[in-house]
């Protein structure tokens, strides 16, 4: 585990994650006995300071929906701390779960999925605040109305229903809805990745228009890189249950230090052809591994074209690299760059 | 609160499937009609203007045939007194003085038909079953009388009433036991669901035949025919409602997954509000399809019951005490099992085609929540 994930600014962060693990019990056999573990999260620390946006990136399968679903509490992690404005979540229950999920939110992938077809947009925004028993029926009828406006619904779209609006719109409606409590994170876990690409900008300047009023904090997954450089202030990668490399932004593009980071990065389609043709696109080979049997060592070494002996044997810690060693030229306000790898490539 | 357009859609097209609609509307009426059974179907008047008095005698106490002048004190034979009033009437206008408008100050209304499903009518100073009305019977018995006299329809009209109610009863609460039990399985899952799966796997194994032959055998001769009744149902609801627990389990641990269930657990929602608030509104429209299937089967399991001499005590009428009656006397009374079978034909065609028409109405094929 490393020492300290934290950065700018020095303060307590809004969220801390401290050697997270979330392992699925596999049960097999006769008796449904869970003999191996799949370990989705698998030692994770991370932390997330107030008003940031944390872009999370990697492949399917790499954990990073889990992760979003542990901090929430969707999932109850199976060891390590999450401290949510000091306070740890991993064993929160009941009442204090409750008061945290005020200030806790998420948004879904699938808008259609996630809302509930049975309400009316109304009732479907209005949720949370019945929940926590926040005012009464006039007045949450009212805030309804405001966060409707807020989210850019028509005023008419409380009393339909979300079937009766386009992807866009209902992920809209369950922006207000995350919204409606006034929290201070909210986890996007892949928010705009199963709506059309014309609509995908709509909805993330919607979300960064709202950081920016309101002083939210953002975990964005996705496996969108440049989704994710459009809003993100610092980027995390994850492979197979672990941060492989966490930078700023900018920092990550120019200068990826982690041989996955840089094979992710050179699969991003370059819309320029004459810069296109010059670009070297790194293909790695395999597929990821399950993470049921994660490989020994460094988890990604069977598909890393620098692999050593060391490799197979040690696994790396998330450290931080001298700010020396950073690009020249990042930017001044620039946190370290976090890599996990033994060698500095 | 306004219903959603969703369920709205499936009703406009549950009423655009004709048979099914008028199905429901016939059906309807015939148990409106039957729970006021007591006005068209009874032994006892309407109502009686007697000396300058009013009688009401339908849902009223037993009337001594006393009060009307009879020299007997059990109840009186309002079939007779309506016979006497008549003549009464008929020798009023024979007076030479009378006006053509003449009749008795006394005069009673009996209803549509005048007969009690338990009342044995003899005719020839025996009890034997009589032709219907239109095939040269006594009068009024419109199906004829049973094996010991009592008219069919009126048998008929009340076995249907107890029948329809008791499979209503039966649904309602083999659902809600069903429902709530499958519901807790699919939400809690783990440990809890395996252990009361395998308890519903045992209990489903008991032959439920064998319990009730059991039982009633045992039950003291003191117990009421209502009570007979309940005890008859609670034993069928507890050996029925396992089945229902399958469709609610899957379909609750289906509705679990899906992210709107996610969105109200991060929301703070306890488990009683994801229950009732989300997911059985999103699980029950599969449930109503298999409804009137569910009534279909228990009207079928009570007449067999009855036929079998297992089912509703006697004396109530029911239509498989009948059937059972008209196969003993197929040759010399048949009209006895042909009326009773008609009836049981009838209410299930009647309640199948409701149950087409729904599920045609609630095919997720037809109407996704996606669009």
């Amino acid at each position: 585990m490393t020492p300290d994930a934290n950065q700018n600014p020095p303060a307590q962060p809004l969220l801390e994650v401290k050697g997270l693990k979330m392992h699925f019990p596999v049960r097999e056999g006769l008796f449904l006995r869970a003999k191996r573990s799949n370990r989705a999260v698998d030692g994770l620390d991370l932390s997330l300071a107030t008003g940031e946006t944390l872009g999370l990136v990697g492949e399917s399968g790499c954990g990073k929906s889990t992760l979003g679903k542990c901090i929430v509490r969707l999932y109850r992690p199976s060891a390590g701390q999450i401290l949510f404005q000091g306070r740890d979540l991993a064993h929160a229950k009941g009442a204090a779960l409750k008061a945290q999920r005020r200030h806790l939110q998420m948004i879904f992938q699938d808008p259609v999925e996630s809302l509930n077809a049975r309400h009316t947009v109304a009732d479907i925004v209005a949720e949370p605040l019945v929940i926590h028993g926040i005012g009464d029926a006039h007045s949450r009828q009212r805030k309804v109305r405001e966060l409707l406006d807020r989210v850019g619904l028509p005023a008419n779209a409380a009393e339909r229903f979300p079937f009766e609006f386009s992807g866009g719109q209902r992920q809209r409606i369950g922006i207000a809805r995350a919204i409606a409590l006034g929290p201070r994170l909210i986890v996007c876990d892949e928010p705009v990745s199963a709506l059309d690409v014309s609509i995908q900008s709509q909805v993330l300047n919607l979300l960064l228009e709202l950081q920016h009023d309101l002083g939210l904090s953002y975990l964005f997954i996705a496996h969108n890189l440049a989704v994710v450089k459009h809003v993100s202030d610092r980027v995390a990668i994850m492979y197979l249950g672990k941060i492989v490399e966490l930078a700023d932004a900018e920092e990550i593009y120019r200068n990826p230090r982690h041989p996955y980071t840089r094979a992710l990065i050179s699969a991003i389609p370059e819309p320029d052809p004459l810069r296109s043709a010059h670009k070297q696109r790194i293909v790695l080979s395999g597929d990821v591994p399950s993470p049921i049997n994660p490989p020994s060592g460094c988890a990604f070494h069977p598909r890393c074209p620098h692999a050593t002996d060391r490799c197979k044997h040690e696994a790396p810690a998330l450290r931080a690299l001298a700010s020396t060693e950073a690009a020249p030229g990042a930017a001044t306000t620039a946190s370290p760059h976090h890599l996990s790898c033994h060698y500095d490539l | 609160m306004a219903l959603n357009p969703l369920t709205l859609r499936k009703l406009r097209r549950f009423r655009s499937i004709k048979s099914g609609y008028w199905s429901f509307l016939i059906l309807a009426g015939l148990v409106v009609l039957s729970l006021g059974g007591e006005l068209l179907v009874n032994n006892r008047p309407l109502v009686i203007r007697y000396e300058g008095r009013w009688f009401f005698p339908t849902y009223g106490a037993n009337l001594p045939g006393t009060t009307f002048g009879y020299d007997y004190g059990y109840e009186t034979d309002y079939r007779a007194l309506a016979a006497r009033f008549h003549a009464e009437t008929a020798e009023a206008k024979t007076r030479t003085d009378a006006p053509p408008t003449a009749r008795s100050r006394n005069w009673l209304v009996m209803p549509l038909v005048p007969f009690n499903p338990n009342e044995n009518a003899a005719y020839e100073g025996v009890f034997k079953p009589a032709p219907p009305s239109w095939a040269g019977g006594p009068p009024g018995h419109w199906l004829g009388t049973d094996t010991t006299g009592r008219d069919i329809f009126a048998r008929l009209f009340y076995g249907f009433r107890i029948t329809i109610l008791f499979a209503l009863g039966f649904t309602a609460l083999t659902y809600l036991i069903g429902i709530a039990v499958g519901c807790l399985m699919g939400y809690y899952g783990g440990v809890f669901d395996l252990i009361v799966q395998r308890a519903i796997e045992i209990w489903s194994n008991i032959p439920f035949l064998y319990i009730v032959i059991i039982l009633f055998s045992v039950v003291p001769a003191t117990f009421s025919i209502p009570m007979r009744i309940t005890l008859l149902l609670l034993v069928m609801v507890l050996f029925s409602w396992t089945s229902m627990t399958y469709y609610m389990r899957t379909a609750t641990y289906r509705e679990k997954a899906r992210d709107y269930t996610a969105a109200a657990v991060v929301l703070g929602a306890g488990p009683g509000r994801i229950i009732f608030y989300h997911i059985l509104p999103n699980t029950i429209s599969t449930l109503v399809t298999f409804m009137p299937f569910t009534i279909a089967s228990a009207i079928t399991a009570v007449t067999a019951l009855d036929f079998l001499g297992f089912g509703l005590p006697p004396p109530s009428p029911s239509i498989g005490e009948l059937l059972k009656q008209g196969t003993q006397s197929l040759t010399t009374a048949p009209w006895i099992v042909g009326s009773a079978f008609a009836a049981l034909v009838s209410i299930l065609i009647l309640v199948t085609f409701i149950g087409e028409a729904l599920r045609e109405a609630f095919d997720p094929k037809k109407f996704t929540t996606y669009q």
